[in-house]
């Protein structure tokens, strides 16, 4: 009985589906960012602004977050439907307080972590920072990654001074040499290259991922309440995003412009740059392997291996596999 | 000689304005800051051109409607508080470690849990505002109320006024001059407060471009829109000190025309 229920809530949502295009109203759904509009954030802006989402029938309102343990919460509380974020932020979210949120698509199957330095410092490798003063933001999901880089590299953390600051203070840290280096996602890097070159320096990136930091980071993640009631909605949002995805990878200056239409503040070049500093993220050897969008087991459990270590959780705490729901991938 | 100090008198707050600039701008150019650290003045006016005047209103707008919703609500909030307050002494016991503790709550700290309760709309930044300004306008105003003589409440009493009377025709004329300081004491946190409610979650505002500003190292720009929230600032205080010129010149007493 309860089978033939659901059977016949998926014929009535497919059929629903075929009529949102055409004579349905919109189908609303509350899209949660992790931080302020950015360019690495532009292919949300092109679902909106090239009307990906709208050929889907639905109507997305985007809400700014404050970092992705702010997005998540939003989504634990209801009051948003989907939104981005690191999985590491959410594996630690369900492991603390078993939010009701799933990764439902994986955006960058590589870290975007980290070491931010300038041409011509001493620092070559991530072997070189024994001895540095390196910079971090105070609530960076990178702090809790960054030990368990280093010892896994043969490094002792503490041979490293760290200094945990404001965010906003890094970049300029960096180009007066207060601090000898920084830890960033890569995609901030446009950003930092503009504060530098004020100071007559040029940026050099270390991406911990060449350091043996394995595992999916940037998400797509749906409260489980849009997951049970709206199942079919979610499925579209699905698909506009991966449509918005090949959209901006294909033309980074145009889904810039979007982002550029929506919120005028942004400076159109850099978020630019930004985006295509992610694409790598995106697009990649994994990538060519699984598919876009796609959690494979083996390197999931990698990422939670990853987080379990860095806050010393037993890797049997929770099973990563819980944490994702595969069925809206195309 | 008179002629010299009265333009001195009359231009000296100008020309200090004038003259910090100046240095400031001189500074920066001798010492060839850069923007990231502080920004000249003339950086931050030429930042202002990088959105359009119509995106700075729809900023203005948003912190000054928040501003003034969150501070509306506190009188409404404040003014039953403080008479029920001076009115009985056990309510003022059951009240007032209550207002003292949210007083002394760190809102800034819970901002995060009142949006995650109330929703990403307007309501948390109200909440947030009016939770930020509410408290000095309850102590002035129970201040003002029950800093009437004595004598004249024993008359009034003597009189058989009714305790509406004794409110209205006793206690508040000795409470408007408390009130109108608290007044403007809260005017100028209710612009923080909702410069605070939009650092944790709004799309649009003065607080919220001054985070996307920092946040991309757009630093003139944060500078810009700091200026203007100042000059918002000074101008909703301008706006109370001539209500109660207009309204209550009586109430400005040895602190008139300032």
């Amino acid at each position: 009985m309860k089978k033939m229920s659901k059977t016949l809530a998926h014929t009535l949502a497919a059929l629903l589906a075929c009529g949102a295009m055409s004579v349905h109203a919109a189908d609303k759904v509350v899209f949660q960012l992790d931080w302020v509009p950015g360019g690495d954030k532009s292919a949300i802006y092109a679902a909106i602004n090239q009307g990906f989402f709208k050929a889907e029938g639905l109507e997305v309102t985007l809400q700014s977050g404050r970092g992705s343990s702010d997005a998540i919460t939003k989504l634990a509380s209801g009051s948003a439907d989907v939104g981005v974020g690191g999985i590491a932020a959410l594996m630690t979210a369900v492991a603390e307080n078993k939010a009701p949120v799933k990764a439902i698509m994986s955006i960058y199957a590589k870290e975007p972590d980290a070491l931010f330095t300038v041409k011509g410092s001493s620092i070559k490798g991530i072997k070189d920072v024994v001895g540095k003063t390196v910079a971090t933001a105070t609530f960076s999901s990178s702090n809790a990654l960054w030990p368990v880089m280093l010892k896994r590299q043969g490094i002792d953390p503490d041979s490293v001074k760290l200094l945990k600051v404001d965010p906003t203070t890094l970049a300029p840290m960096l180009a007066q040499g207060k601090v000898d280096a920084t830890i960033n996602w890569i995609t901030v890097g446009p950003g930092y290259e503009a504060v530098l070159a004020q100071a007559g320096k040029t940026l050099e990136i270390l991406p911990w991922s060449n350091y043996g930091l394995d595992g999916y980071g940037w998400s797509m993640m749906a409260s489980d309440k849009m997951i049970q009631e709206r199942p079919e909605v979610l499925k579209r949002v699905v698909k506009a995003m991966r449509k918005a995805f090949d959209y901006a990878i294909a033309n980074p200056d145009a889904a810039a412009a979007d982002l550029k239409a929506m919120v005028p503040e942004i400076d159109a070049k850099k978020a630019a740059a930004e985006f295509r500093s992610s694409i790598p993220l995106i697009q990649n050897e994994v990538s060519a392997k699984d598919g876009i969008g796609v959690f494979e087991p083996v390197l999931l459990k990698t990422t939670w291996e990853w987080v379990a270590q860095s806050m010393n959780y037993p890797v049997d705490k929770l099973d990563p596999e819980t944490l994702v729901d595969r069925r809206f991938l195309p | 000689m008179g002629t010299l100090k009265h333009y001195a008198d009359r231009f000296a707050p100008l020309l200090a304005f004038v003259g910090v600039l100046l240095a400031w701008e001189a500074a920066c150019r001798l010492f060839a800051i850069p923007a990231f650290v502080l920004p000249a003045p003339s950086a931050v006016i030429a930042s202002t051109t990088e959105i359009g005047a119509g995106r700075w209103v729809q900023h203005l707008l948003a912190t000054v409607q928040i501003a003034l919703i969150g501070y509306l609500v506190a009188i409404l909030l404040a003014l039953p508080l403080a008479v029920m307050i001076t009115h009985s002494r056990l309510l003022s016991r059951t009240l007032l470690p209550w207002l003292i503790i949210i007083q002394s709550t760190p809102i800034v700290a819970i901002a995060p849990i009142i949006v995650v309760t109330l929703g990403a709309g307007m309501l948390p930044r109200v909440v947030i505002t009016t939770l930020i300004a509410f408290f000095p306008l309850v102590i002035a105003t129970a201040t003002g109320l029950a800093s009437v003589p004595d004598e004249l409440l024993e008359l009034s009493r003597s009189l058989r006024a009714s305790r509406s009377r004794e409110y209205w025709q006793i206690r508040m004329p000795y409470a408007v001059p408390h009130i109108f300081s608290a007044l403007k004491v809260a005017i100028t946190l209710a612009v923080i407060g909702a410069v605070v409610a939009e650092f944790v979650a709004a799309e649009v505002g003065l607080g919220y471009l001054i985070l996307f500003a920092t946040s991309t190292f757009k630093v003139p720009m944060a500078f810009a829109a700091l200026t203007l929230l100042v000059a918002c600032s000074l101008l909703l205080y301008g706006v109370i000190v001539l209500a109660q010129r207009l309204l209550c010149p009586w109430s400005l007493g040895k602190e008139a025309g300032q």
